[in-house]
C-alpha cells in the first residue's frame, strides 16, 4: 500500500451531463500542505465534497491516511477535517457551545478535556476572547476562524480546507499559515483551495491547478509554474541615448515582438531561452547601446491562472 | 495529546449522551425561552384544570372524584397539541433551518451512526415542547390519582399519545430532509397531523379501518369512559359496548396494543427513511425492496382489519356513522355503500403505489451515475435492487400485490351474506390488475424515462383536469352527462370507481350515463394500456440508448 496521506483514483462526479470532476487521480503525501487551484468550475469544491465524504462520486476511490472513504465513512470522519467555503455556523449556539458539541460528537473525552481542547483551538485561531457570545454576532473573518477551529479539534491526520482564508484579515490569514504549517510539521497533510493565489505559492509545499474537472498539472509551484507558464516573458531593458535606434535593433530580433518605450524603459516580449537572452543582451552591448538596465518579468502565477481560465472559453490545454 | 488524530471511541458513547441531543438541550433549554414557555403552558394547564375541576364541582354538583376527573381530557387536548402540532413543526422546521444555513453537513462528519443522528434530531429537535409537556403531568396526575383512575387506563393512553408524537415526529423530520423550504417542511408536517386527524377518520369508516391507528382516537375511545366523571363515563361505556375490540384476521387485539404495533411499524419505515439520508444524501427515501414490503404490508392490514368486520355488518358506512347508537331494526348495508368501499380502497391502493413508484424511481441523472459506474467496474447490468436500477419489476409486483388484495376485499365484500346475488365475475381480477398496471407503470414510465416535470404535468393533465372539467360539464345538465362521463374516466383516479362500477352494474345509475360508463372506461383503459406499451418500449429505447452512450464515451449524453 502507497505511503500518501491522500490518495485519489479515476474520480469522476457527474451532475447530469455536467462533468465537473473527470477521472482524476491525485496522490499527496503525509506532511504536505498541497493547494489545489483553478477557476470557478473547475471542480475543486466537488473533489473536496467527495474527499470529505459529503457526496458520493459517479465512480472512483479515494484513502485518506490509509481509509477508505466509501467503505469506512464514519472511520474516514474521525482521520479527517473538512472546512467548507463560507463555512456557515449555528445561529443557536454559543461560541463554545458549538466547539463543545463537535468536541463531544468526536468523543474527546470528559468534559474537562474537551473544555481544555476547545480553549486550545480557539487560542489558535485567536478567539479566546469571544468564547461565550453567539456564533451568529462574529464577522465573516472570526466566523472562519472559528470554523477552523472547529476542523482542527479532534486534531485530523487529514485536512480539507476549502477557501479558509476568504473573509480573513491579514493577520487571521498569517496566523491561518502559520497554523497549517505547523499542523503539517507535526505530520497532518492538508490539501487546500483557494484564490488567493500568491498566498497558496507561499503557503503550499505542492499543488496543481485543475480546469473543467481535469488535472492540468500537478508539482511544486515552480514546476507548474514552468508547465502552464508562457515561454514568452516580458524583459525591460534600460538604454542611456539612442533609444529609438535600440528600439529599432530590437524590433528587428525574430524572437522580439511588441517592442515599445514604456517610461523611459523599451519592453518587450520575448520568446526565447536564456542562453538566447544573453546572447540579446551581448548583442545590444556589441552595437554600443548603453544598457543600463535588464530585467525579466516572468508571469505572475495569477496571470497563469487567469490565461488557464480564459482557455475555458477554447479547447482544454493539453500539458 | 497526541500530536496526530486523536484515538476516538464514539462506539462507547453512552446513549444520554447523543451529542445532537445535547446540542439542542443547550440551544431549546435556554433559561429565558423555557422560562416564558413554562409561564405559558402553566397559565393554560392552570386554567384548564381549575376551570372544568371548578366548573365539575360547583355548577354540575359532581362528587370529589367525578370533579377531579374533569380537566382530565381538556389536558390531554393540550398536551396533544404541544406534541403533535407544536412539537412535530418544531421537528421538520428545525432540520430544515440546519439545511438551510448549510449546518447540516457539519452533521454528516460528524463520525456518529446515522441512527444515532436520526435518534439525536427526533429526541432533540422537540426538547423543549416535551419539557413543556411534562410541565402539564402533575395537574394530570393528580386528576389520576384523585379521581381514581386506574394504571390501565392511563397507561395506555399515554404510551399511544408518545408514540403517536413520535410517528409525527418522524414525519416532521422526513418532511424537513426531503422538502428544501423552511415554511413549507413546517406546513406539510402540520398538514399531514391535521389530515390525519380529520380526512384519515373519515377513510376508515368507509371501510380502510386500519386507518384509524395512526391516530390517538382508538386508545381514546377505548378509555375514556374511564377518564370522564362516571356519569358521561357510563354513557360512553353503554356506546362502547356496541363496538367491538380490534380484529384483525381471526386476532383479536386491544386498541392500545394494535395502535402502537401499526404506529411502531410506520416509525420503523419513517426511520428507516432518515436513516438512508444519513447513510447517503442522495439515496432514495426506501429501497426498492423496502418499498414492496410496505406496500405489502399495507395491503395486508388494510385486510386484516376490514375481512373481519363484514359478516357482522360493522364495517359499512352507514354503520360507522351511527355506530354509537344500536341499528335500526332489519338494517342492512345498501350495494352502493359497498361499490363505493371498493372504489375507494381501489384509489387508495393506487395512490400509494403511485407514491411508492415514485419514491423509487431513479432519476434520469441517477440512472446515468448509475450506468457510468456499472460500465467502469465492467458489471453486466446493474444490481436489481440498485437505486440506479429501473422501478419496472417493482411497479410490477406492487401492482400485481395490490389487486390481489383489491380483488380479494372486493369478493369477500361482495360474496357476504349481506349481497347474495351480487357476486363478483371472474373478470374482477384481472380487470383490476389493468387498472393499477395501467397507471403505475404509466407512471413508472414517465419519470424514468423523461423525469418528474413531465409526470408532473402528466398528473395534472391527465388525472385533475379531466375530473374537473367533466365536473363542469356534468352540472350542465343531464344531457351533458354522458359527455362528463367520458371526460372523467379519462382520470386514472376515476379509473378504480370506474372499473367497480364496470363489474357492478347493480346502481341505477340514468340510462344513458349506465351505457357510457363501461364504454368509457373499457375505451380510456384500452388507450392507456396502449399508452402504457409505447412509453415502456420508449423507456427501454432510451435506456438501452443511454447505456450505449455510456460505453461509447464515458460521458453518456442524454
Amino acid at each position: 500500500m502507497s505511503s500518501a496521506a491522500i490518495q485519489i483514483k479515476d474520480l469522476r462526479v457527474d451532475y447530469g451531463d455536467f462533468v465537473a470532476v473527470d477521472d482524476v487521480s491525485l496522490e499527496v503525501g503525509a506532511g504536505e500542505i498541497f493547494g489545489l487551484v483553478g477557476p470557478n468550475g473547475a471542480g475543486k469544491t466537488s473533489t473536496f465534497r467527495v474527499l470529505a465524504t459529503l457526496m458520493e462520486p459517479t465512480y472512483g476511490s479515494v484513502r485518506l491516511a490509509g481509509v477508505d472513504i466509501f467503505e469506512e465513512p464514519e472511520a474516514a470522519r474521525r482521520v479527517m477535517g473538512y472546512m467548507p467555503d463560507l463555512a456557515p455556523v449555528p445561529s443557536d449556539l454559543k461560541v463554545w457551545e458549538f466547539l463543545d458539541f463537535f468536541a463531544e460528537a468526536h468523543a474527546l473525552g470528559s468534559a474537562g478535556l474537551r473544555r481544555e481542547r476547545v480553549e486550545e483551538c480557539l487560542g489558535q485561531v485567536n478567539l479566546l476572547e469571544k468564547r461565550g457570545v453567539y456564533c451568529q454576532t462574529l464577522s465573516r473573518g472570526q466566523t472562519q476562524r472559528l470554523v477552523l477551529a472547529k476542523t482542527l479539534l479532534h486534531r485530523p491526520r487529514v485536512l480539507i480546507l476549502d477557501e479558509p482564508a476568504s473573509g480573513m484579515d491579514p493577520l487571521s490569514r498569517r496566523q491561518l499559515r502559520l497554523a497549517l504549517r505547523g499542523l503539517a510539521a507535526g505530520g497532518a497533510t492538508v490539501i487546500v483551495s483557494s484564490h488567493i493565489l500568491s498566498e497558496l505559492a507561499e503557503m503550499c509545499t505542492s499543488l496543481c491547478v485543475m480546469q473543467r474537472g481535469r488535472l492540468l498539472a500537478s508539482g511544486t509551484v515552480d514546476e507548474v509554474r514552468g508547465l502552464l507558464g508562457r515561454v514568452e516573458r516580458t524583459v525591460s531593458v534600460g538604454v542611456l541615448e539612442r533609444e529609438a535606434e535600440a528600439l529599432a535593433w530590437l524590433e528587428g530580433r525574430a524572437q522580439v515582438a511588441e517592442a515599445q518605450r514604456v517610461g523611459g524603459r523599451i519592453t518587450f516580449r520575448w520568446s526565447g531561452d536564456a542562453r538566447e537572452q544573453a546572447g540579446l543582451l551581448a548583442g545590444l552591448v556589441r552595437e554600443e547601446f548603453l544598457v543600463c538596465a535588464w530585467e525579466e518579468q516572468k508571469s505572475s502565477f495569477e496571470e497563469i491562472l487567469m490565461d488557464v481560465a480564459a482557455a475555458a472559453e477554447t479547447p482544454a490545454l493539453e500539458v | 495529546m497526541s500530536e496526530l488524530a486523536l484515538e476516538t471511541c464514539p462506539e462507547r458513547r453512552r446513549w444520554w449522551s447523543n451529542p445532537i441531543w445535547r446540542r439542542y438541550a443547550r440551544s431549546r433549554l435556554r433559561p429565558q425561552a423555557l422560562g416564558v414557555g413554562l409561564l405559558l403552558i402553566w397559565i393554560s394547564a392552570g386554567f384548564l384544570f381549575f376551570f372544568t375541576r371548578t366548573l365539575g364541582a360547583y355548577r354540575f354538583k359532581l362528587g370529589v372524584v367525578d370533579a377531579e376527573r374533569a380537566p382530565l381530557v381538556p389536558l390531554l387536548v393540550l398536551q396533544a397539541i404541544l406534541l403533535f402540532f407544536v412539537g412535530t413543526g418544531q421537528v421538520a422546521g428545525g432540520i430544515t433551518a440546519e439545511a438551510d444555513e448549510g449546518t447540516l453537513d457539519y452533521q454528516r462528519l460528524s463520525p456518529m451512526r446515522p441512527l444515532a443522528k436520526v435518534l439525536g434530531y427526533l429526541l432533540g429537535l422537540p426538547l423543549r415542547e416535551w419539557c413543556l409537556f411534562g410541565a402539564t403531568l402533575p395537574f394530570t396526575a393528580w386528576g389520576l390519582w384523585r379521581g381514581e383512575v386506574g394504571v390501565g387506563t392511563w397507561l395506555p393512553v399515554y404510551a399511544a399519545l408518545v408514540s403517536s408524537a413520535i410517528l409525527y415526529h418522524l414525519t416532521g423530520l422526513v418532511a424537513g430532509t426531503v422538502v428544501k423550504n423552511r415554511r413549507w417542511a413546517f406546513l406539510i408536517s402540520l398538514g399531514a397531523v391535521f389530515l390525519l386527524y380529520t380526512v384519515i377518520p373519515q377513510a376508515a369508516k368507509f371501510g380502510l379501518v386500519f386507518f384509524k391507528y395512526l391516530t390517538l382516537w382508538p386508545v381514546i375511545d377505548e378509555n375514556l369512559a374511564n377518564l370522564l366523571p362516571r356519569e358521561a363515563g357510563g354513557v360512553w361505556r353503554l356506546a362502547k359496548s356496541f363496538e367491538p375490540e380490534v380484529r384483525f384476521f381471526g386476532l383479536r387485539f386491544s386498541e392500545a396494543v394494535f395502535t402502537l404495533f401499526s404506529q411502531g411499524v410506520l416509525s420503523l419505515t419513517l426511520g428507516v427513511m432518515l436513516w438512508r439520508r444519513w447513510r447517503r444524501a442522495e439515496s432514495h427515501l426506501l429501497g426498492k425492496g423496502w418499498a414492496l414490503g410496505v406496500f405489502g404490508w399495507m395491503q395486508l392490514v388494510l385486510l386484516g382489519n376490514a375481512l373481519p368486520l363484514i359478516e357482522p355488518g360493522l364495517l359499512f358506512p352507514s354503520r360507522q356513522f351511527s355506530r354509537r347508537y344500536l341499528p335500526k331494526e332489519n338494517w342492512e348495508p345498501a350495494v352502493g355503500e359497498a361499490l363505493g368501499m371498493i372504489g375507494l380502497y381501489g384509489l387508495v391502493t393506487l395512490l400509494l403505489m403511485v407514491v411508492l413508484t415514485v419514491i423509487i424511481t431513479p432519476s434520469v441523472e441517477t440512472q446515468v451515475r448509475g450506468l457510468r459506474r456499472g460500465h467502469r467496474l465492467g458489471w453486466r447490468r446493474l444490481p436489481w435492487f440498485s437505486d440506479a436500477a429501473s422501478s419496472f419489476p417493482f411497479v410490477v409486483l406492487m401492482a400485481l400485490v395490490g389487486a390481489a388484495g383489491w380483488t380479494v376485499f372486493a369478493e369477500r365484500l361482495m360474496g357476504s351474506s349481506w349481497f347474495a346475488g351480487h357476486p363478483l365475475g371472474a373478470q374482477a381480477g384481472p380487470t383490476l390488475a389493468l387498472v393499477l398496471l395501467g397507471a403505475g407503470l404509466s407512471c413508472q414510465a414517465i419519470l424514468e424515462g423523461w423525469g418528474g416535470r413531465r409526470l408532473f404535468l402528466a398528473a395534472v393533465f391527465a388525472g385533475v383536469v379531466p375530473l374537473l372539467a367533466g365536473g363542469i360539464v356534468g352540472t350542465v345538465g343531464s344531457r351533458s352527462l354522458v359527455s362528463a362521463t367520458w371526460l372523467v374516466g379519462l382520470s386514472p383516479v376515476a379509473a378504480p370507481g370506474y372499473a367497480v362500477a364496470c363489474l357492478l352494474p347493480t346502481v341505477d345509475w340514468p340510462p344513458e350515463v349506465a351505457l357510457a360508463l363501461p364504454r368509457a372506461f373499457w375505451f380510456w383503459q384500452g388507450l392507456t394500456g396502449l399508452l402504457g406499451c409505447w412509453l415502456l418500449v420508449r423507456l427501454r429505447q432510451i435506456r438501452r440508448a443511454r447505456a450505449v452512450a455510456v460505453a461509447a464515451t464515458g460521458r453518456g449524453a442524454v
